[in-house]
């Protein structure tokens, strides 16, 4: 046993004072691995949606170029970075311990973030009114679920940041407050990946 | 008989019942089966050649360092290279070669189109038999489309023919299965799969549901006949002759959710030609046939 | 587009109405009846000894990792006894329902039950034992010995950690509701498609089965995030990667798989949600489904899933097996390699689940091959495993004997493993009762791995140990009944008895279903013996005075700590200054040196809110289970309202002051898993304090 060496007279068996782990790189450890999981259910979901973009599970219904609208969904790009840009400037405000910056910051990526949620519902209204909801064939299930499962991560990011619009004033930037926001931006760009994930493989490729 | 030393290593002939008749697995009939059969034994004394040794060190160092028996003790070792490569190299090499046996076994009984019996479907074409087979819940529907009959829970093939089987299912998903003859493979709605056996030797076979498919599926059985040409064809015979046509409206009243008690046989003449591809099609549509709650809670009980 | 709703429905109750509670059936009857009485005696006994506030104060309110594991361990418990109840109703059906003209009892053509309640007892039974036995007991053991082996006082979340055992705790309270109220899934624990879409399960059965599988998962993917923080961020110092006990590796490549399997899962039962309530057509036969698109991410997860409930279980092995060898475990670094290769390799074999799908001979080849990958490291272990043994000083203690059982089953199963892994084989035995003993083989290593852990661990937490001998007599009998069952359970495969037979139709199979029969009776008579076992420990738990450890063999850090262990784990981190510390510490004389002197410590404040969301869980769960829609949104409201007032929470924890610590290190009875705490609320600080 190559690693059994005798006890010297330095040989320590306790570590009074010692410190432990430190709890925002643990919280965000922790977070990284909540997004990885995340990332699975999404790959998952990308997964079901390629098997199931074939003409043949359209089962007669619309196949992809006839419902996505890579202009449109051009803007909800432009609209979602927007909202992670802001959300990272109102990070930058916060590193200079500036509140109503932070909150700024925020209130827009909130706005943008609805703006990006509107165009998406009216999307998928516009295709139930005609019809063509998430009942009619295989092709439009998997559309309709990958679009609202990003919506419903949207939507408890813009609850998160309303959380954070009330704690901000209220503790100011203590530890937890910080690790949340931090942990935030890492869930809002991830979103925003994900959607660039869609954008490319369901509106521009489908189209 | 080498077969029967090659069981002798068997762990459940412990049981000592082995020989008995009622080991349908050990008792092939035809090529496929008796090729799966070997494998079942090349693959046995691989691993008993590791696991048996393994067992047998296992108990003798569990006997001999016991805490009372005063054998050597050397409470340090742990650690021995070229042990730890052995222990490695091992199993790599039987798993190299069992793998290696695994895919060329593959090619051989593969049920869509087993290397087998390639060779007498290439030169006597004659000897294959086609026969499309739909499962509803719960029974089996075969039809012969080269002898233009049907039949409900009775398959019959003539000695010395191929049988190729097409497989689609109304409602769920199941498996056929007919032990010493067939392999398992999954029978699906909306889908086509196949399976091949031979059928070389006369006999009477029980061929069966093997994945669960609702509360009928223990009444899923189907008599397999081998018969002579002659007797095969006198039976052809006797199905043409039945006043029940399947007609795919025919066919809708077959494919209600009912169980087969005691698998009665049925016999159908003329076939929709086109009733294997418009059942698939038809899944493919939409089409189910469900069953209710109500009629789940009355199978195989007493509240009818 | 609207909500699917089958059948009678109201608005105040959804689906629920007074016929769907099976108050006519006799068995339902004795089970509610025993159950109810269970109940009524455990109430009863809470209230007279006046424990309620002990309950809530110490138990349901903890965030302690011991407690935690120990309540996992619990619920597992009970459930290993429902599943096992379950497994008994299955063989007893079968051997009585055997042939044309077996008889009929209490409403069944044969046997004593009709298929519609069968099939829900097999489902459960495999629901139950994987999903709501094992993996709780398992999670328990690495919640309480993962932070002990490393060196911490507890996890890196505490009250996650509490929020995944009440969702776990939910799911399984959920699974048992369905006993009494509506049907459970009659498909398969797999959840068998396409039988679970409505048309062919229109009941509540596949429901139940889904959202409780669904609620347990989220518990499950918390707790893998909270034991992968936990050993890589909260080791002690010294305590480098390849000083790490085995048992924590194991738990973190486990978790790992836990981790990136369990979404998967949560995907393929969302989207059979979606089919059920939604009508949209992921798995449907028709209209543009894919069936197959289910099994494929089924076993995407339910493979690894196999690997997370085995992975511990040869983590305890490896502590089990050398501590009563008395030597280090042969091969270490091996031993890791072989853990992470076994792990990585549990992602690229699900499709041997459905070799006879119809897939081509290459695909069946490739998933063949790479199934018997797994033997090869599995193999290391093994043999590791028995030069470990080889010069030692091996006593047979209650945990060995099952450690050593367990390697038997682990053979016989990897024996047949390989067997199913040849598709030539797998054509015949896929859907055999075959496939079934050899997954038991492989799950009762895991059982028996458990109860080599219950017994090893169960002094270091309570401070007495198991009784030694009724132990044994509980292991000989559980072992003789595995091996009668099993044995014949492999016979019947060759004889070509398929799974899941409500009545087996082919009366040669009698004289095995017999022999299974008695193996089960065997089994009966074993799971006596664990009560008596456990009856008699309790009873006479003050005749021992144990030390801080009690085999006086154990080789790893958690054996350090006082016995009973006190709650805040260790009064001084540790140095660790070697693999096997303790032993080290020994072999040094080194094993009774104590800290110069105490000093504060932080600790987590217990909370009530993971009960609280737990119960909404479960509430969330049964009314989307019976289609009551008022009562999901308040109680989805409700979670999401207690995830944000516990964000607001200042809490951050108190400090245990060192007479304090002083005083429970000399009497390790106060400080101990059972004794009631002082209200240390006077302690707390505000996270604005703490920094």
């Amino acid at each position: 046993m190559a690693h059994d060496t005798a006890p010297t007279a330095n040989t320590r068996l306790f570590r009074p004072g010692y410190e432990g782990h430190n709890q925002i790189s643990a919280r965000t450890l922790g977070f990284w691995l909540y997004m990885l999981s995340d990332a699975l259910l999404f790959t998952a979901l990308f997964a079901a949606y390629a098997v199931l973009d074939t003409p043949m599970n359209a089962a007669g219904g619309p196949i992809a170029s006839q419902i996505v609208n890579p202009v449109e969904g051009f803007w909800q790009t432009i609209a979602i970075l927007g909202s992670v840009t802001s959300y990272s400037l109102a990070t930058v405000a916060m590193k200079n311990g500036n509140r109503g910056g932070t909150a700024l910051g925020i209130v827009a990526a909130i706005a943008l973030a609805v703006v990006f949620l509107a165009f998406g519902v009216n999307d998928l209204t516009t295709l139930a009114a005609h019809g063509d909801g998430m009942d009619r064939s295989g092709y439009l299930s998997a559309y309709f679920v990958l679009i609202l499962t990003h919506a419903i991560h949207m939507g408890i990011g813009i609850l998160w940041m309303l959380v954070m619009l009330v704690q901000i004033p209220r503790y100011g930037f203590n530890e937890m407050v910080v690790a949340r926001m931090l942990n935030l931006r890492m869930f809002w760009q991830f979103q925003a990946t994900v959607w660039v994930c869609v954008y490319v493989y369901v509106y521009m490729i489908g189209a | 008989m080498r077969l029967k030393s090659y069981l002798t290593l068997l762990p459940v002939l412990a049981l000592g019942a082995c020989s008995s008749g009622d080991y349908r697995l050990f008792h092939p009939i035809n090529a496929i089966a008796t090729q799966e059969w070997h494998a079942t034994i090349v693959d046995t004394v691989v691993m008993l050649l590791i696991i048996l040794p393994v067992l047998l060190a296992i108990a003798i160092f569990g006997w001999r360092y016991r805490a009372n028996a005063n054998a050597a003790y050397d409470p340090d070792w742990s650690h021995n290279t070229v042990l730890e490569l052995l222990v490695w190299g091992v199993p790599f090499v039987i798993v190299a070669g069992l793998g290696l046996y695994s895919v060329k076994t593959i090619y051989a009984i593969e049920p869509y189109k087993p290397g087998l019996l390639q060779k007498q479907a290439s030169t006597d074409p004659q000897s294959v038999l086609n026969v499309d087979v739909i499962n509803t819940d719960w029974q089996w529907v075969f039809i012969y489309p080269d002898q233009h009959i049907a039949t409900i829970d009775e398959l019959e093939v003539p000695k010395g023919s191929i049988v190729k089987m097409r497989l689609t299912s109304t409602s769920v998903s199941n498996d056929i299965y007919i032990p010493q003859l067939a392999p398992m493979i999954a029978v699906m709605p909306g889908m086509r799969t196949l399976d091949t056996f031979d059928a070389p030797a006369l006999g009477e076979y029980t061929g069966f549901a093997a994945d669960f498919s609702g509360a009928g599926f223990s009444w899923m059985q189907f008599a397999t006949h081998i018969v002579s040409q002659d007797d095969f064809n006198t039976w052809v015979h006797k199905a043409a002759s039945s006043p029940n046509q399947l007609s795919y409206a025919a066919f809708q009243k077959v494919a209600q959710p009912h169980v087969n008690v005691g698998a009665k046989v049925s016999y159908f003449s003329n076939p929709d030609p086109q009733l294997f591809n418009k059942v698939v099609a038809a899944a493919q549509a939409g089409v189910v046939y469900p069953v209710s709650s109500a009629l789940t809670k009355s199978i195989g009980s007493n509240e009818k | 587009m609207q909500l699917q709703v089958p059948g009678p429905w109201s608005l105040l109750l959804g689906r629920l109405t007074l016929d769907q509670i099976p108050y006519t059936n006799p068995i339902l009857q004795v089970t509610f009846a025993v159950a109810a009485l269970i109940g009524l005696v455990i109430v009863g006994a809470v209230l007279y000894y006046k424990k309620v506030g002990y309950l809530w104060r110490e138990w349901l309110t903890t965030v302690d990792h011991k407690k935690i594991g120990v309540m996992y361990i619990i619920v597992g418990l009970v459930m290993l006894f429902r599943g096992f109840a379950d497994g008994l109703l299955i063989r007893t059906q079968q051997v009585l329902a055997n042939g044309p003209h077996a008889a009929g009892y209490i409403g069944a053509t044969h046997g004593f039950l009709p298929p519609f309640h069968f099939d829900q007892v097999y489902s459960a039974h495999g629901t139950i034992m994987i999903l709501f036995a094992a993996t709780p007991i398992l999670t328990g053991f690495q919640n309480i010995v993962v932070p002990l082996q490393i060196g911490a006082r507890d996890m890196a979340f505490p009250y996650m950690n509490a929020v995944s055992l009440w969702l776990t705790t939910a799911a399984a309270v959920l699974v048992m509701i369905s006993l009494f109220v509506g049907d459970f899934s009659q498909a398969g624990w797999v959840g068998l498609i396409p039988l679970t879409e409505l048309p062919y399960s229109p009941g509540v059965g596949v429901d139940y089965w889904m959202w409780a599988i669904q609620i347990s998962s989220v518990g499950t993917t918390l707790n893998a995030i909270n034991m992968i923080v936990t050993i890589v961020d909260m080791r002690a110092p010294g305590m480098t990667w390849f000083r790490m006990p085995v048992f924590s590796w194991t738990t973190l490549s486990t978790n790992i798989i836990g981790l990136t399997a369990f979404p998967v899962l949560g995907v393929a039962l969302a989207l059979l949600g979606a089919d059920r309530y939604l009508g949209t057509h992921f798995f449907t036969a028709g209209m543009g489904g894919n069936l197959m698109l289910y099994t494929n991410l089924f076993w995407i997860w339910g493979h690894p899933e196999v690997y997370f409930l085995i992975l511990p279980t040869f983590g305890v092995l490896s502590e089990v097996i050398p501590a009563f060898s008395q030597k280090p475990l042969f091969g270490y670094v091996t031993m890791v390699a072989a853990t992470f290769a076994i792990a990585g390799i549990s992602w690229l074999v699900w499709l041997h689940h459905f070799f006879t799908m119809g897939a081509g001979p290459d695909i069946n080849g490739f998933f063949s091959v790479a199934t018997m990958l797994v033997g090869i490291p599995t193999g290391v272990k093994v043999f590791n495993w028995m030069f470990t043994l080889y010069r030692g000083r091996i006593t047979y203690t209650v945990p060995m004997l099952w450690a050593m059982f367990g390697l038997f089953l682990l053979l016989v199963g990897g024996l047949t493993g390989m067997m199913l892994a040849i598709p030539a084989i797998n054509y015949t035995v896929h859907d055999s009762v075959f496939v079934i003993a050899h997954f038991h083989c492989m799950v009762l290593m895991v059982v028996c791995a458990g109860f080599a852990g219950v017994t090893y661990w169960f002094p270091k937490l309570f401070g007495f140990k198991l009784n030694e001998c009724w132990g044994k007599a509980f292991f000989w009998t559980f072992a003789v009944g595995t091996v009668t069952v099993f044995t014949a359970m492999f016979a019947l495969g060759f004889e070509g008895e398929t799974r899941r037979l409500d009545w087996t139709f082919n009366t040669a199979w009698k004289p095995m279903l017999v022999v299974e029969e008695v193996g089960m009776i065997i089994y009966v008579l074993s799971l006596a013996l664990f009560a008596v076992m456990l009856v008699v420990s309790i009873r006479d738990r003050n005749k021992q005075k144990l030390a801080a450890d009690p085999w006086e063999t154990s080789r790893t850090l958690e054996w350090l700590t006082p016995t009973p262990i006190p709650f805040y784990n260790y009064a001084v981190t540790p140095q660790v200054n070697t693999r096997d510390e303790l032993a080290w510490r020994r072999k040094y004389g080194m094993e009774h040196t104590k800290p110069d002197a105490y000093e504060d410590i932080h600790m987590p404040s217990n909370s009530g809110l993971p009960v609280i969301l737990g119960a909404l869980a479960g509430i969330w769960g049964f009314a989307m289970i019976w289609r009551i829609w008022w009562l999901a949104a308040i109680s989805l409201l409700g979670v999401v309202l207690i995830v944000i007032i516990r964000s607001f929470d200042k809490n951050a924890g108190y400090h245990l002051q060192p007479a304090e610590i002083e005083a429970m290190e000399r009497d390790l009875s106060i400080g101990a898993i059972t004794a009631e705490q002082p209200d240390r609320s006077h302690h707390i600080i505000t996270h604005a304090e703490a920094h």
